[in-house]
């Protein structure tokens, strides 16, 4: 089920917070539980089976992990939640890929297996595996509660498209929340923000990267044009969607992570990266980068530690070889960055930004792609190879029809907005900001029910994740 | 404060939709957009473990939410009004008409269209006297599109290679004929009584003569077309007029939609309070209708393999004929077509749209 839909908005999620508000305590995660299974096997109910094996498997796991402290079972225990979790995320994510590349290199015949990807399984796989590991590693108790285990695992707010939130950020929360009108508030105001980013800008600019796949006359420009709203296309969905989870988790008394930090803003491709996708990439330092020894290595090693790191979260986002070369051009930067033109950088103010904002747009449409000959193939149209001319008339049209919602989502991907908001509330006009805050939100939520109701545009970028 | 009287608002608002979506009745059907709307999915075990409850839930929620035509409106005004966005799903307005866009010429469907009507021709007119014909009814984006900057088909390219794959009949051009005015305004289809000397040009090239005199009668109603409901834009309605005269009131129409020939009219007044006001023509979607001429001064036959722009054109055609067909094979079987219609001593003309021929693989 997806937030930004009918029936989540107006069907599941009043019920759900009819009944979480209705019952006492000792009973929300349970409420919690059994509505994100159903959230979670809403159109495709087998792999519910899948997640409710990863639950009980781990939370048996993690009472063994603990029980068995300093005896080195433990480390066999958290040895085997490691196969049995990453064992179902490479059988249902990777095992075509894999098995596809091996008969393309050993020329032996072998059948893909064809199996659909469960959604999601990235997401709470890493979720699971920070409560075994960090059960392992002492900093958390193992959980006694099936029910509050299951509710962290499922939790539908961040289920299907993060941020991933480990289980020692919400061990307290799972226990003991608070419920109040500040926290709700804020809550329903993160959340109508996070589908207006959603609904009304990701989607819009989807529609203009659509039309840009389906034109037959295309240019240069519009190559370009593309690779700038696909980006901000993703940054919006994808932010939005974390801002909706975040605010979510606030009606229900959890204070999960930020995901996002304007990373347009930032000035060369370690920040951005320090501001994207914030709890990936603080789930890959502190669960594998650090572990294989981080930045305290000889040179080798550390550049093996960076290109593995930066395959891996390429290969998290899908298992293409365009998502690989995504990573691995990611990596490639961040060792230049390090080790070459890192300071230069620095003193580069304003030529900064331009070469943050040109990389990542590359990048995404290699991430964009379907497979790595038609990455190819849009990076060579944004440079001219693709034997189109430099303008067409679509490229004006499309330019046009949507240069009001490009200006603005350009606009509201840096701090502008969130800082004239900040100052007004601030200053004598605090008032009267309060006073339209809430008729803005419902004017917000009623445009988006607008979209939705017309059945537009509204795609699922995380189907590969 | 604030946050106290904003929890309860948005709290109020998601319960009041909540339970006005479960108890409001689901309707039949969108009259804007002219579709049936998805109902409740019937739930079982396979279905619901298919997934296809919960798709078909989604399309329910979706189709049947309160007041869902206004929203429609908010969406459509938002965007194009306050985005700035120059077209509503593919929609847009120019010089007081609402028009589709329609870039993408199909060359699967060229082909696809020349080898059906090729098959067509040699299984029924191979060894017979009768002509056959072929003409292609522009969509209004020739004149419309590319003169106000919106994207279109290369129509010169279409009709370029529609004509080199169809040589092996004899072509038509009725483009210079048609003008904006031609075509209704909030409506994909061509007025009736605009294309008047275009059915005088296509029976003179067909060597029939059609009168030229007609009585106008205004239908006492406004007329939303098609792309009104699409595009959920406040618009003004067209008016629509249909042409009779002592020839056209003679015709006996016969509609075989039922498998046997059923008497009707060629003006069906009862279409007006339908969907789809343009269905007043013909009675709209017929696999096959004949219209005899008692006043025919000839014996000639024609048999039209046509779409929905000849429902308006076939009875001005049909005075020149003692006998039309209208075979709409969107809704029969080409191959069965024999069944019905004897192809001796008769002209076949093909008349379609661009939009259909680009489009359409439902021509079988």
């Amino acid at each position: 089920m997806l937030f930004s839909s009918i029936p989540f908005l107006y069907y599941f999620l009043p019920l759900f917070l009819i009944c979480y508000f209705a019952v006492p305590k000792k009973f929300k995660n349970a409420v919690i539980l059994a509505f994100s299974l159903f959230f979670y096997a809403w159109g495709e109910p087998k792999y519910v089976f899948l997640m409710i094996a990863t639950i009980v498997v781990n939370y048996i796991l993690g009472l063994l992990i603990e029980k068995c402290q300093g005896t080195g079972k433990d480390k066999l225990f958290v040895i085997l939640s490691l196969v049995f979790s990453l064992g179902a995320l490479g059988c249902f994510k990777y095992a075509d890929f894999f098995i596809e590349n091996f008969s393309l290199v050993t020329g032996l015949p072998v059948k893909v297996l064809n199996i659909a990807l469960p959604i999601g399984i990235s997401f709470y796989t890493f979720q699971i595996l920070s409560y075994t590991i960090d059960v392992y590693r002492n900093d958390v108790r193992a959980q006694r509660s099936i029910v509050a285990l299951g509710a962290y695992v499922t939790l539908f707010p961040q289920l299907i498209a993060g941020p991933i939130v480990r289980y020692s950020d919400v061990e307290k929360e799972l226990r003991e929340r608070h419920h109040g009108f500040d926290m709700a508030y804020a809550g329903i105001r993160r959340f109508i923000t996070g589908l207006s980013k959603k609904v009304i800008i990701a989607n819009t600019l989807g529609e203009l990267c659509e039309s840009f796949h389906a034109s037959d006359e295309k240019s240069v420009v519009f190559y370009w044009v593309f690779a700038l709203c696909y980006s901000l296309q993703i940054y919006f969905d994808f932010s939005g969607y974390s801002d909706m989870a975040i605010g979510l988790g606030k009606i229900l008394g959890f204070n999960f992570m930020e995901n996002f930090n304007y990373p347009f803003i930032s000035k060369s491709i370690t920040e951005f990266w320090r501001r994207w996708h914030i709890s990936l990439g603080s789930w890959f330092r502190d669960y594998v980068y650090i572990p294989m020894g981080g930045n305290r290595v000889g040179k080798t090693r550390l550049f093996i530690n960076i290109f593995t790191i930066w395959m891996l979260t390429g290969l998290w986002h899908g298992a293409e070889w365009n998502f690989v070369i995504w990573g691995l051009y990611f990596g490639v930067l961040l060792v230049l960055e390090k080790f070459i033109y890192g300071n230069l950088l620095t003193k580069a103010k304003g030529f900064n930004h331009i070469y943050v904002v040109f990389l990542v747009a590359v990048s995404f449409v290699i991430f964009s792609a379907g497979s790595f000959s038609e990455a190819m193939s849009l990076v060579g149209g944004m440079f001219g190879f693709n034997n189109v001319s430099l303008l067409s008339a679509d490229t004006v049209y499309y330019m046009k029809s949507y240069a009001l919602v490009m200006i603005f989502a350009v606009l509201a991907s840096t701090p502008v907005l969130k800082n004239i908001y900040g100052y007004l509330q601030k200053g004598r006009l605090k008032k009267v900001t309060d006073i339209f805050e809430v008729p803005v939100l419902l004017a917000l939520l009623l445009i988006v029910t607008a979209y939705l109701a017309d059945g537009s545009f509204n795609p699922f970028l995380y189907f590969r994740f | 404060m604030k946050n106290k009287i904003g929890t309860i608002i948005f709290a109020f608002v998601l319960t009041f939709v909540f339970l006005v979506c479960l108890i409001k009745p689901p309707a039949d059907i969108s009259v804007s957009e002219r579709r049936p709307l998805a109902q409740m999915p019937d739930i079982s075990i396979e279905s619901v473990l298919g997934g296809k409850a919960a798709s078909g839930f989604e399309k329910y929620a979706t189709d049947q939410f309160p007041l869902r035509d206004t929203l429609r409106k908010i969406k459509a005004t938002f965007g194009m009004n306050i985005l700035g966005k120059k077209d509503n799903n593919k929609l847009f307005t120019a010089e007081g008409h609402i028009s589709k866009i329609d870039d993408d010429m199909s060359d699967y469907m060229i082909d696809y269209v020349a080898t059906l009507f090729k098959r067509i021709t040699e299984k029924y007119m191979k060894d017979k006297s009768g002509k056959v014909y072929f003409s292609v009814v522009p969509d209004k984006n020739i004149i419309l599109a590319d003169k106000n900057g919106y994207p279109s088909m290369d129509y010169e390219a279409f009709f370029e290679k529609i004509r080199e794959k169809t040589e092996f009949v004899e072509y038509i051009d009725i483009t210079g004929f048609l003008s904006l005015n031609d075509y209704y305004r909030t409506d994909t289809h061509w007025r009736q009584e605009k294309i008047v000397d275009v059915a005088q040009y296509l029976a003179e090239r067909m060597g029939a003569e059609i009168e030229g005199e007609y009585w106008e009668n205004t239908v006492n109603k406004p007329f939303y077309g098609v792309y009104y409901g699409q595009i959920a834009l406040p618009f003004e309605a067209d008016d629509m007029v249909y042409l009779t005269n002592d020839t056209i009131n003679s015709f006996i129409v016969t509609y075989y939609g039922s498998g046997k020939g059923e008497e009707g009219e060629v003006y069906n007044k009862k279409k007006l309070e339908g969907n789809d006001m343009y269905e007043m023509f013909l009675s709209g979607s017929e696999p096959l209708i004949t219209i005899e001429n008692p006043n025919a001064q000839n014996e000639g036959e024609l048999v039209i393999f046509r779409d929905s722009f000849a429902s308006s054109i076939a009875p001005l055609l049909a005075q020149g004929y003692k006998k039309t067909t209208l075979v709409d094979i969107r809704y029969m079987q080409s191959d069965l077509v024999g069944e019905y219609v004897d192809f001796e001593n008769c002209d076949v003309l093909f008349l379609y749209s661009t939009a259909v021929l680009n489009t359409s693989t439902s021509m079988k």
